[in-house]
């Protein structure tokens, strides 16, 4: 179905207006940033807003600052300007690479980093409408995925009612480096970590994060870590370039004379939201990287995978690529 | 002429002066958009329009309730003009799931969208079928349904005796998907009339069945119809004749008393046009020890419609490709619950060639045979099927001068044995591709003025292949006049009939015609058969301000009736068997993959094609069009396939970021030849088809160097990582 309802428009250039917006817009208003999640589905009639308050025109939302200590970065800054900051690029090159590989130049110009956070899953059946069953479209009518072609779907976090994968990989990449997410409400601010941001399916697969709907990210904080600069974002996908990953690994490592004191592993494309790895990243601890240790580490990642029909590899798939990752990262360890 | 033209429409198409169809915006003008079925198959019992209705700016509703108002086109591969004879919107009956069952008509695109998505249908759904191997689809022998002398089986000397007897055996089944040709350009039609007379702009590679078809189905005199097709924004199949969205344009102009715009959107075009179908091939190939094919066994099961039967064509190509003394072609057609499939770039050939040409390299693996001299060893000048010589057959050519090109003596034949540093593995595979060769009647129409302007008009479409530049290029080298004083109207039935352009046979049968009116001109002028000419002399010579001549050209062989079939409406195809001899384009691919050590990932990094098109009529395109059908072989072997739900019937990855074709970063560097011999009997330009050719025999020429690299033969398109991991 493509449609185009007529919903309301505002462009306030403060947040205390942006909030208060919302707040007023009624119920199902929503913040608009680069659109290219929300118009799209908008278009396709799964999301619906009654009104929109475009962010674009609030300078303070576009604040990047990567010189201290802690990385600043403005939920409203684009996603190609993020990708070349030349500090993500030389000391934290995953976070530069999970936005320079993802969507397509022409979509990162449009689309903002915090928008990106809270882009919806591809998953075929939420997007197409009817006559699909899906509890996060339409909650309680089924999962028309779960019988149905699941090949790109989650393999780790799924529940019987919504297996659909987080499709981001920006997120992922900052979860392995313990992100912050600063948020406004009516309330005030708020700070969260990026990993109690996104929640698994559960039954509620409508209920994607943690926000209230009323509550605005400002800003994302990345805090000072050890693991920046030997990292990398692996993203492997059905073409190799302008595609979702089928499984994705953002790790960084601190190493010492030869052993690991510090690892971030985190997943994406398999899981229902950015996925960290603790137990994989456990066990690098004061051992070497090897092809031998980070297969295994890989293996570790997916021991808790649950296949569906026809998403069984991403789970070797997965495991190769955290340990093709890890072992891409040990190496700019030692440049 | 030293210089290649470059392409004569380039500089406009940049500046986007190059009106497309949907383009036209005539005062008034109403849009549509359709409301599509959410059944797989069944009836729908009630529709409700209350709430479209009420959208402001909506002025009409169609529902089946209007069906009376509207026939069948006919399925054009039955004699009629339809992509499909099924017409929706003419009754209850919902035969696939994305059938139109509504058009709404507003006064802005978006209100006809918005309401479109609140027409509420309720339904009674059937059981469906939608794939090859689903309970209750209906298998039919292609030969027994089809009328005799259309599509046959091939049936030369005894394949199974001479395959049972074979020393060195190879039997092996092979799986290609649906795949959808999603040209750039959406489809859209714009609707308008003025009293009784209706003139319709869309992108079509077909005019004429548009024009002829529209006038059947709204009961209307053809005189009172004009199609116009200047530019089309891709083709490759898609438009080939008449869809089902024009005519509930012109039904919906024709009550509102204003022009209507009907855009088709993405996921709607892949439910609302034909597509390739499914199919799958069992293919024995029987030799010698050293590789000498004794027989060929191929049969195939392709996917069509409940509604109609799409032909299958597999067979016509393999049992040419090489000089194979025994032969058995036999096609069945499945009917599942889809729209009718239909024809898309190498429609046949492409998953032909990707059964035939692995097979092929299997049997030079089973006899240890170096693929291309296998290959050489058995080619043929002889039409093995009619016994009659090819018009032209340069594949030898071809082979070996790609070999040479691409270095193919460096490579080591045991698969896995070619390695990066790295662990990379490296695979070399090469494969042929043959196209018939075919001709159309076609009237050209050529004008010359004492400003020095020369204006063509020729029947044929512009789908950005470039037939506009070929015929620039055919008048400049004639007459030797500069580029843009030549004006070509193409895909206009005002000017001339408008044939299906389509199987490569456009510039073929286009650029022939262009040249006889040239001859013709010179004659009306009193001028040598060749040589440049000064026009404004010439028509000062004989006392006039300008001159209008017309030639008529058929295929060899062809009666003059074609030419009468031609303003009827009707097809008029030609070949690949003409009267002494066969005709086939041929082409041969080299590829080299690579692919990483742990995760496997498949990329191509090198391609050299060289192709046997006859002459080449116009360097620019040619190699551009090769270039295309390349990606399209990337595309076809290891991204594309549309993905089928058995449960709800339809296609569900049907838009453009989840139907995966090729992006930049997949397409290597690919390097292109020709042969360029002029074929002495097709025509007199000796100018073959190239369009389609270019794709023939892409996907097995990666799919040989997958196994190559890897050891592992791929039998099921699209190779994905899964494949191969
Ligand atoms: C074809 C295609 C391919 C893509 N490929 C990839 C890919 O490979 N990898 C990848 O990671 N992404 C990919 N994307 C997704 C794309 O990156 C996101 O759509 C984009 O980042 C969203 O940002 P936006 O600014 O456009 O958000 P919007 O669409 O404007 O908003 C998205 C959501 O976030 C909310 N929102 C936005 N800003 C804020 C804020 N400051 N506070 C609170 N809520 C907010 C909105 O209300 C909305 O719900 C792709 C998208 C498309 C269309
Ligand atoms: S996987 Fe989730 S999003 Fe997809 S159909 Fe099931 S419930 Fe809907």
């Amino acid at each position: 179905m493509l449609t185009t309802r007529p919903f309301t428009y505002a462009a306030p250039t403060t947040i205390a207006d942006a909030v208060a917006l919302i707040d007023t817009g009624g119920p199902g208003t929503k913040f608009l940033a680069g659109g290219t999640t929300l118009y799209d589905l908008m278009k396709l009639g799964v999301e619906t807003p009654a009104a929109v308050v475009d962010l674009g025109r609030i300078p303070e939302l576009a604040i990047v600052d990567t010189t201290g200590d802690q990385l600043v970065i403005g939920a409203g800054a684009r996603m190609c300007d993020v990708a070349e900051d030349p500090v993500l690029l030389h000391d934290y090159p995953a976070l530069a690479e999970s936005l320079s590989l993802a969507a397509s130049q022409q979509l990162r110009t449009m689309a903002t980093v915090g928008g990106n956070l809270l882009q919806r899953t591809r998953c075929a059946y939420f997007r197409a409408g009817a006559p699909f069953a899906c509890n996060k479209r339409d909650p309680g009518s089924g999962c028309a995925a779960r019988e149905g072609i699941d090949r790109v779907h989650a393999v780790l976090g799924v529940s019987d009612s919504c297996i659909a994968t987080y499709a981001g990989d920006w997120a992922v990449a900052l979860l392995a480096f313990d992100a912050l997410v600063d948020v406004v409400g009516p309330g005030g601010e708020r700070t969260l970590p990026v990993a109690d941001l996104h929640r698994e399916p559960g039954d509620t697969p409508q209920i994607e994060h943690t926000l209230a709907p009323n509550e605005l990210i400002v800003r994302i904080r990345v805090p000072p870590t050890d693991t920046g600069r030997a990292s990398t974002y692996l993203k492997i996908r059905d073409r190799e370039s302008y595609a979702f990953a089928l499984a994705s690994a953002a790790v960084g490592l601190a190493v010492d004379g030869d052993v690991v004191r510090n690892a971030r592993i985190a997943l994406g494309g398999v899981a229902t939201r950015p996925w960290r790895a603790r137990a994989a990243e456990e066990s690098l601890i004061d051992a070497p990287v090897t092809a031998d240790t980070a297969r295994r580490a890989g293996r570790i990642a997916f021991a808790d995978a649950r296949p569906g029909r026809h998403n069984g590899y991403k789970i070797e798939l997965g495991a190769r690529t955290v340990a093709n990752a890890l072992l891409i990262a040990a190496q700019r360890s030692v440049r | 002429m030293s210089q290649p033209l470059a392409r004569v429409d380039a500089f406009d198409k940049v500046m986007g002066a190059v009106q497309f169809g949907a383009d036209r915006v005539p005062p008034g003008l109403a849009h549509g958009a359709l409301a599509v079925a959410t059944i797989g198959r069944g009836r729908v019992v009630r529709i409700d329009t209350s709430a479209a209705e009420a959208v402001p700016g909506v002025r009409l509703v169609l529902t089946p309730r209007d069906g009376g108002e509207l026939a069948s086109a006919g399925f054009v591969m039955a004699g009629g003009h339809g992509f499909q004879s099924l017409q929706p919107l003419t009754d209850d009956h919902v035969a696939y799931r994305g059938q139109p069952i509504a058009l709404v008509v507003a006064d802005t695109p978006h209100a006809a969208a918005e309401a479109a998505a609140l027409v509420q249908a309720e339904y009674e759904a059937e059981p469906l079928s939608v794939d090859l191997d689903a309970d209750g689809v209906e298998v039919l022998d292609q030969a027994a349904v089809i009328p005799a002398g259309f599509f046959p089986d091939v049936d030369v000397g005894d394949a199974d005796a001479a395959f049972a007897r074979s020393p060195v055996r190879v039997d092996s089944v092979f799986d290609c998907p649906p795949q959808h040709a999603c040209p750039m350009e959406l489809m859209a039609a714009v609707a308008e009339w003025n009293g009784d007379t209706l003139t319709v702009h869309e992108a079509t590679q077909n005019a004429n069945a548009v024009r002829f078809g529209l006038a059947t189905q709204l009961g209307i005199d053809v005189e009172r119809v004009r199609v116009l097709s200047p530019y089309a924004g891709g083709g490759f199949g898609n438009r080939n004749s008449l869809q089902a969205h024009t005519c509930l344009a012109a039904v919906a102009a024709r009550r509102l008393g204003r022009p209507v715009k009907l855009v088709v959107p993405r996921s709607q075009m892949f439910h609302d046009a034909s597509f390739r179908p499914a199919s799958r091939h069992r293919v024995r190939l029987g030799a010698t020890v050293d590789g000498r094919l004794q027989a060929a066994i191929h049969e195939v099961d392709q996917q069509t419609s409940r509604h109609d039967l799409f032909p299958a064509n597999y067979v016509e190509m393999t049992s040419r490709l090489y000089g194979i003394p025994n032969f058995r072609g036999h096609q069945r057609l499945v009917r599942t619950d889809v729209q009718t499939p239909g024809y898309m770039r190498a429609p046949h050939e492409h998953p032909a060639a990707f059964a035939f040409e692995c097979a092929i390299d299997e049997l030079a693996y089973a006899t240890g045979r170096d693929p291309v001299d296998l290959r050489l060893a058995n080619d043929t000048g002889t039409d093995p099927v009619s016994g009659r010589p090819f018009s032209s057959r340069h594949l030898a050519a071809c082979l070996r001068r790609g070999a040479e090109r691409f270095g193919w003596a460096n490579r080591t034949l045991e698969p896995g044995s070619m390695r990066l540093a790295d662990g990379t593995l490296v695979g070399w595979g090469v494969a042929a591709g043959a196209y018939p060769g075919s001709a159309v009647p076609t009237v050209a129409r050529l004008r010359a003025d004492d400003d020095g302007t020369v204006s063509v008009q020729v029947g044929g479409h512009e789908m950005g292949q470039g037939i506009r530049t070929a015929i620039v290029e055919t008048v400049v080298r004639d007459l030797g006049v500069a580029a843009d004083s030549v004006r070509v109207d193409v895909g206009d039935t005002a000017a001339v009939p408008q044939h299906l352009t389509a199987g490569s046979w456009g510039t073929a049968s286009a650029l022939p015609a262009v040249h006889d009116a040239l001859q013709e001109l010179r004659r009306s002028l009193d001028l040598p058969p060749t040589g440049a000419v000064d026009l404004r002399a010439a028509l000062a010579a004989i006392g006039r301000a300008d001159i209008e001549v017309q030639a008529e050209t058929r295929a060899p062989g062809q009666p003059p009736e074609a030419i009468d079939r031609l303003r009827r409406g009707a097809m008029a195809i030609a070949g690949p068997e003409f009267p002494t001899f066969t005709a086939f384009s041929f082409v041969a691919h080299f590829v080299e993959v690579r692919v990483e050590p742990t995760i496997h990932r498949i990329h191509v990094s090198r391609v050299v094609s060289v192709v046997d098109c006859g002459r080449v009529a116009s360097p620019v395109t040619a190699a551009s069009q090769v270039g295309g059908g390349v990606i399209w072989g990337i595309g076809a072997c290891l991204r594309e396939g549309s993905e089928v739900d058995p449960r709800y019937g339809g296609f569900l990855n049907a838009d453009l970021a989840e139907y995966l074709i090729p992006v930049n970063a997949d397409v290597p560097r690919i390097e292109v030849d020709f042969v360029d011999e002029p074929d002495p009997h097709l025509n007199a330009l000796g100018v073959k088809g190239l369009g389609e050719v270019a794709m023939v025999g892409v996907a097995p020429a990666i799919a040989n160097a997958v196994f190559h690299a890897t050891g592992q033969r791929q039998r099921r398109l699209p190779i994905r990582l899964e494949n191969v991991l």
